[in-house]
Order: structure tokens, then C-alpha cells, then sequence
């Protein structure tokens, strides 16, 4: 497995993406996605949560806010595939980098859960009434999980 | 701004920045962390209701309820991105001001906030005021959007500045 890092460090783009500006330019539009994504997921998690835009109901939220925050995570996706192939081997074996991994994987199923399990009953649930605490649990673990996404990552900078 | 830079390096307040930086574990990303979260307080309400003016997000809310919904968000990502960064500059003055990137930065980020001040104001005060004045919020809310990716994108950039000014 080792082998197969190594060997994608040594591809002629993680070079060229390593050695030039095209590594703070993936970085800097990886912050850019970044925060367009946790700003939408943010918005949907709080009113599940019935903090706050009570006035719109949770399916009009959703969709109108998911294809921002889907969108914006293919290109954090992408742009963070690019940092990683520079120094895929180190990144493996960075604490920070595996947790931060870790905590994607589940911030993930919690998005299947929500979407595919919670949403179904969003029609008795949809407005004027709060949500299941199912759905209040998801939105909250959200949070929580996506805090520790961009905590972890920026933690792998600094792990030497 | 030379004065400037040698001021905060002989201040108490470059001596407890250094301190907090280099002893307190963690409180490098920790800070930066709070930062980035800021930044996504700021785009999700700055930026939000600049691509709701723009009619590219959101359709089913209303301008005036966004805005006065979002300005505590707006206030407080502004809050939080200032009292975070601020530990930076402090320990390493000379770094900051002599950096191209991050003048460039914050020659951006004055414009940025008062565009979006004057949007949120406009907003609250007048409900009908994107219908009456439909081009010219389009036109503040295009610059307002281009001008936060802006910063946003030349914050990153402070540590590379040397692939765009060589020699730094």
C-alpha cells in the first residue's frame, strides 16, 4: 500500500501541483468551497434544530440550500484530492489527517441517515411544528462533526 | 507603516501574542479554526444574500427578513474573523505588513464590509427596496460577491506570496 502513496507523489501532476502555485491556488478555493458548504449545511442544521428561519418550511431549505453545499463539496473534494496527491504518504500516516478522515466518513452516513431515513417524514414535520428528535440529533451532530472536519484539517499543517 | 510595524514588535502585545502562539499547544490551528468558521458565518450571510439579490440562491426567502435574520451572523463572523487573526499580526508584524498579499487582502476587505454594511441597512430599513432599486442592488451585490471570494481567496495566499512577488 505504501508503494501505491508513493507512487502517486511521484505522478508528473502532484509534481507540477507540489512545486508551482497550483498548490495555494487548490488551497485557497479549497477554503472558498469550504466555506460555502458549512455555510449552507449550517443554515439547514439550525432550522431542523429550530433556532432559527422558522418562517420557511425544512423541504423549501433543503432545496434550495443542498445543491450549493453538494457543489461546493465536489470542489472541496477535488481540490483537497489535489493537496493530498503531493504528499500522499505523509498524509496517511498524519494523526490529524486520518481523524479528519474519520470524521468525514461520518459526517457522510450522518448525511444518508438524514436524507434518506429523517427527510421521509418531513411532511408532518415540514413547518410550525419541530422536528423528530431524530432529525434534531442529526442536524446537531452535524455540527458538531463538521467543526471537528475543518478543526482536524487545519491541524494537518501543523502535525510535522 | 513602518512606525507601525515597529511599534506592535516592541509592544506587550506582541510579547503576549509570541507567548500565546508558542506555548499554549494547539493554539495555532485552534485559532485558525475559529477564523475559517468565521469565514463561513460571513459567506453564509454576507455572500448568502448577495446571491439572493442576484437571484441565484434562495428564491423562496425575502430580502428584508434575510437581512435582518443574518446581520448578527454577518456582525459576529466579522467579530470573529478580527479577534482570531488579530494573534498573528501581532507576533509577526513584519511578516504581515511587508506582505503584498496581505495589504492586498485588506485593501479588498474595506471596500467588502462597507458594501455589505450599506446592503444590510438598505435591507433592513426599506422592505421594498430591491424592487425600486433592482440594478443598483444587483450591481452593489455583484461587487460586494466579488470582493469576498477576493479576500477570501488573498487570505490563503499571505503564505505564498512569494509565488506572486519574488523576491518577497
Amino acid at each position: 500500500m505504501s508503494d501505491f502513496w508513493l507512487w502517486l507523489e511521484m505522478l508528473p501532476l502532484a509534481l507540477e501541483i507540489g512545486a508551482t502555485w497550483w498548490f495555494p491556488f487548490m488551497e485557497s478555493l479549497h477554503v472558498l468551497s469550504l466555506a460555502i458548504m458549512l455555510g449552507a449545511i449550517v443554515m439547514l442544521d439550525l432550522r431542523v434544530l429550530g433556532w432559527a428561519a422558522l418562517r420557511y418550511s425544512v423541504s423549501s431549505l433543503n432545496r434550495e440550500l443542498v445543491p450549493w453545499s453538494a457543489g461546493a463539496f465536489l470542489i472541496a473534494n477535488i481540490t483537497g484530492l489535489a493537496m493530498f496527491i503531493t504528499r500522499a504518504s505523509n498524509h496517511v500516516e498524519n494523526p490529524a489527517f486520518q481523524i479528519k478522515m474519520l470524521l468525514l466518513l461520518l459526517a457522510g452516513i450522518n448525511i444518508g441517515f438524514f436524507h434518506f431515513r429523517v427527510l421521509r417524514s418531513v411532511g408532518a414535520w415540514d413547518i410550525q411544528s419541530p422536528a423528530p428528535l431524530a432529525a434534531r440529533a442529526a442536524a446537531a451532530s452535524s455540527l458538531l462533526l463538521w467543526v471537528g472536519v475543518t478543526l482536524a484539517g487545519r491541524w494537518i499543517g501543523h502535525v510535522i | 507603516m513602518e512606525s507601525l510595524t515597529s511599534w506592535i514588535a516592541n509592544s506587550a502585545a506582541n510579547d503576549l501574542a509570541l507567548a500565546l502562539l508558542s506555548n499554549v499547544p494547539g493554539s495555532p490551528p485552534i485559532l485558525q479554526t475559529i477564523h475559517l468558521l468565521s469565514i463561513v458565518a460571513i459567506m453564509a450571510s454576507a455572500l448568502m444574500i448577495d446571491l439572493r439579490i442576484l437571484g441565484l440562491a434562495v428564491p423562496s426567502q425575502d430580502i428584508h427578513e434575510m437581512a435582518g435574520r443574518l446581520r448578527f451572523w454577518a456582525l459576529g463572523g466579522v467579530i470573529g474573523v478580527f479577534s482570531s487573526g488579530i494573534w498573528f499580526v501581532l507576533a509577526r508584524p513584519n511578516r504581515y505588513f511587508n506582505n503584498p498579499v496581505f495589504q492586498i487582502k485588506f485593501a479588498l476587505l474595506l471596500p467588502a464590509l462597507l458594501c455589505s454594511y450599506w446592503i444590510f441597512r438598505m435591507a433592513v430599513r426599506n422592505p421594498n427596496f430591491f424592487g425600486t432599486h433592482l440594478w443598483r442592488a444587483r450591481l452593489l451585490a455583484t461587487v460586494s460577491l466579488l470582493l469576498w471570494v477576493a479576500v477570501v481567496l488573498a487570505g490563503r495566499w499571505i503564505a505564498y506570496s512569494e509565488y506572486l512577488f519574488w523576491p518577497a
